[in-house]
């Protein structure tokens, strides 16, 4: 067989091949369109209609985009409490669930105890965490209870004031996501090079020049990953305000996510809730895009 | 190639089998076929059911119908009360709504859409007289002045009232046929270190009914407009929303709460809350244990009180085809045998006039004439309620506002004067 020939023969078995590759990942391609590339063009489309749940459609062009900047009047807010909403929690889920690894990094006693612990939250479901949230905040709830009692002071009506709703929200997502975040610093604490460790110490590093200079920069990736993840669960929040607030009192815990939602499930106007969605969409780009740009900077890879 | 062509035939059956999947079981859509000669037509009745009971009950009332149109095949589908709306709409937008769909009357103004307007001869054809509805009742089930469906149930707001705690502390027990004035003095004087005299109504009905009884308006008007700015109804709403000030009540702890007022009574936490008709049976079944009382809501200084008519129905969807068909089984699902089961279940009252005996005689003795005289008065005096296409979305934002008025953050004039001015048009 000459070199010719075998190499003709190779190319018609890869041909082969590749049509039974196609056969084999056809399913998943179809099930890629239908579940998310119709989706998907069909929610671009319908940004730009009238489109009630039933009846009429009518092309409207940029109609429901200009509606939701110059004339909603829960568009803003619900923009300006998603925005508020990410500034408070990020650092804060950031912090606490680096601080928990961190505690929990040294080798003390019970610790995969503490893991766990931490980690109920996030796996257990949100209403059910939410239910126990209430019960604590409500005026008649044990935190006031025990500040009356003990204290003799009467605590605000955490979820019925518009500023200390908005931080009851965010202290109680804290308590809920911080416990994924630790995991994820937990094992980039625990993979750090024991040589590099060694050598910081020998050098007289410790205490928080060790964890400025040496700890943080090293698990930077995971850092990274970490505020890029939880970012975008912070612009798309809303079981948490749902459940606990109902987006009041007024509209200031409403995020941009239960605005969607009520504009398409609760009055109907599909349109206008795919118009809020694609804004969201590309905010959450937009910041992801900052964050990627900052990364070269800010971020360190061990290579 | 053998491989080959065996791939290729279980790849096409595979995806055969999914789009078949998919595509299965929606019967529920566009039937109403089957008209022509010698064949079964097929109605399907669209209606929402929490528990067993409910599901029994609903399959009594489908066997009535059934035994009364024996040359059609009715199916029931159900789903639990707050999957049905979304399902409804999902249905509607792809075109496979139920031949007869079941409405809730407070709802309809969302969905008038989706009905046929019934006309007088279509009540001919579905064996329905208005004159044997209780009067005013077939406004629930109307909107925009058409009639797009029959009321199965008539409800309307009521006060509620824990007769022990009435009985511990001797405040004047709330009676038939009573006043502003005199619930003032039950208020003030219903409640102690344990118990508040009043749960405050989140939810639409619950704390829009005083308002209403005591004013005499209703926030829309009956040519539509938004009137939440009438002097009168701020008066009213303005003396409703100062029980908390005055310490009769709890404020509500978040809008989330939609139904405090009810929940915080049935409890055992407040001695009186407005509710709706529809729980009478549950209150006076409680499982805190207390005898429950209900009386109509009080009047205001005209001498005369004024209650809103609700209720729900049957309906016809627009794409339904065989419309005959569908309205012989509306005409059974509200014929008397049908409603005569309902009411004597216990289970709604019914909007037909002959068979509203049934539902009290279905209640325990000792309260059944106490119980049939508050239904009588509280009917004395309802109309239909007044909507228009932004009322959903008003009705939506009272509680994240009315949180705000009964924690004392805004007052209820300047509450009720921002939502006028964002909705009015």
């Amino acid at each position: 067989m000459t070199q010719t020939e075998i190499r003709r023969s190779r190319s018609a078995l890869s041909r082969v091949e590749s049509r039974q590759a196609l056969g084999f990942v056809s399913p998943a391609l179809l099930g890629l369109a239908i579940f998310t590339a119709v989706p998907v063009v069909l929610s671009i489309v319908m940004s730009l209609y009238n489109w009630p749940a039933f009846g009429e459609r009518s092309f409207n062009g940029f109609g429901n985009y200009v509606n939701l900047f110059t004339k909603n009047p829960d568009f803003w807010p619900a923009l300006r409490n998603s925005a508020v909403f990410t500034i408070l929690y990020v650092p804060a889920n950031i912090a606490v669930s680096l601080g928990l690894a961190l505690a929990l990094s040294s080798r003390i006693k019970g610790r995969a105890a503490f893991r766990v612990l931490f980690f109920i939250p996030v796996v257990t479901p949100v209403v059910a965490n939410a239910l126990v949230w209430k019960m604590l905040l409500q005026p008649k709830g044990l935190i006031n209870g025990v500040s009356v009692s003990v204290f003799g002071v009467e605590l605000p009506n955490f979820l019925a004031d518009p500023t200390w709703a908005m931080i009851m929200i965010v202290v109680m997502s804290v308590w809920q996501g911080m416990g994924y975040n630790m995991l994820i610093f937990s094992a980039a604490l625990e993979q750090l090079p024991d040589s590099v460790m060694e050598a910081a110490r020998i050098d007289g590093a410790k205490g928080w020049r060790m964890l400025a200079r040496i700890k943080i920069p090293l698990i930077s990736p995971s850092i990274f990953f970490a505020v890029i993840m939880t970012m975008i669960s912070a612009m798309q929040v809303f079981a948490q305000p749902q459940l606990l607030t109902g987006g009041g009192p007024g509209n200031s815990t409403l995020p941009l996510v239960m605005f969607i939602y009520q504009q398409g499930f609760k009055f109907q106007d599909l349109g206008l809730a795919a118009a809020g969605a694609w804004i969201l969409f590309v905010i959450i780009i937009l910041i992801t895009a900052v964050q990627f740009g900052a990364q070269k900077k800010l971020v360190h890879y061990e290579h | 190639m053998k491989f080959k062509k065996t791939m290729a035939v279980s790849a096409t059956a595979a995806l055969a089998l999914s789009l078949a999947a998919c595509g299965s079981d929606d019967k529920g859509g566009n039937e109403g076929t089957g008209s022509g000669s010698g064949e079964k037509a097929q109605i399907t009745w669209d209606m929402w059911a929490g528990s067993d009971d409910d599901i029994a009950a609903l399959e009594a009332t489908l066997k009535i119908a059934q035994e009364e149109n024996p040359d059609i095949d009715i199916k029931l589908q159900h789903a639990p009360w707050n999957d049905y709306f979304t399902k409804l709409t999902a249905n509607l937008s792809s075109g496979k709504a139920a031949c007869v769909t079941s409405m809730n009357g407070q709802r309809l103004s969302g969905y008038a859409d989706a009905f046929m307007e019934l006309t007088p001869e279509d009540m001919a054809t579905a064996g329905i007289k208005e004159s044997d509805f209780t009067a005013g009742s077939l406004d629930i089930m109307s909107s925009g002045g058409k009639v797009l469906g029959i009321p199965y149930d008539v409800a309307t707001m009521m006060v509620f009232y824990n007769k022990d705690q009435i009985e511990k502390t001797g405040a004047p027990a709330p009676k038939l046929g009573w006043t502003k004035a005199d619930m003032e003095a039950t208020l003030a004087k219903a409640g102690d270190d344990k118990m508040k005299a009043f749960g405050m109504g989140m939810a639409e009905f619950q704390w829009l009914a005083l308002p209403i009884s005591v004013s005499g308006v209703q926030p829309v008007t009956a040519d539509g407009k938004l009137d939440l700015t009438n002097p009168a109804f701020v008066d009213a709403a303005t003396w409703y929303g100062s029980f908390v000030e005055k310490g009769w009540a709890d404020q509500a702890p978040s809008a989330s709460e939609t139904g405090w007022g009810e929940s915080e009574y049935q409890a055992g936490n407040a001695a009186l809350a407005v509710d709706g008709t529809w729980n009478a049976v549950s209150y006076l079944n409680n499982e805190s244990g207390f005898k429950a009382g209900m009386v109509d809501l009080p009047a205001g200084d005209s001498g005369k009180n004024l209650g809103l008519v609700l209720g729900s129905g049957y309906g016809i969807a627009k794409n339904c085809e065989n419309k005959e068909a569908a309205l012989k089984v509306l005409g059974s699902l509200v014929g008397k045998a049908a409603q005569d089961s309902m009411a004597s279940s216990g289970r709604s009252y019914p909007a037909r006039v002959e068979s509203q005996p049934l539902y009290f005689e279905a209640l325990d003795a000792s309260v059944r004439d106490e119980v049939k005289g508050a239904f009588d008065a509280a009917f004395a005096n309802v109309a239909g309620q007044n909507t228009n296409a932004e009322w959903t979305k008003i009705s939506e934002t009272f509680p994240n506002n009315l949180v705000s008025v009964y924690t004392g953050a805004t007052s209820m004039a300047d509450m009720l004067k921002a939502t006028q001015d964002q909705f009015a048009k």
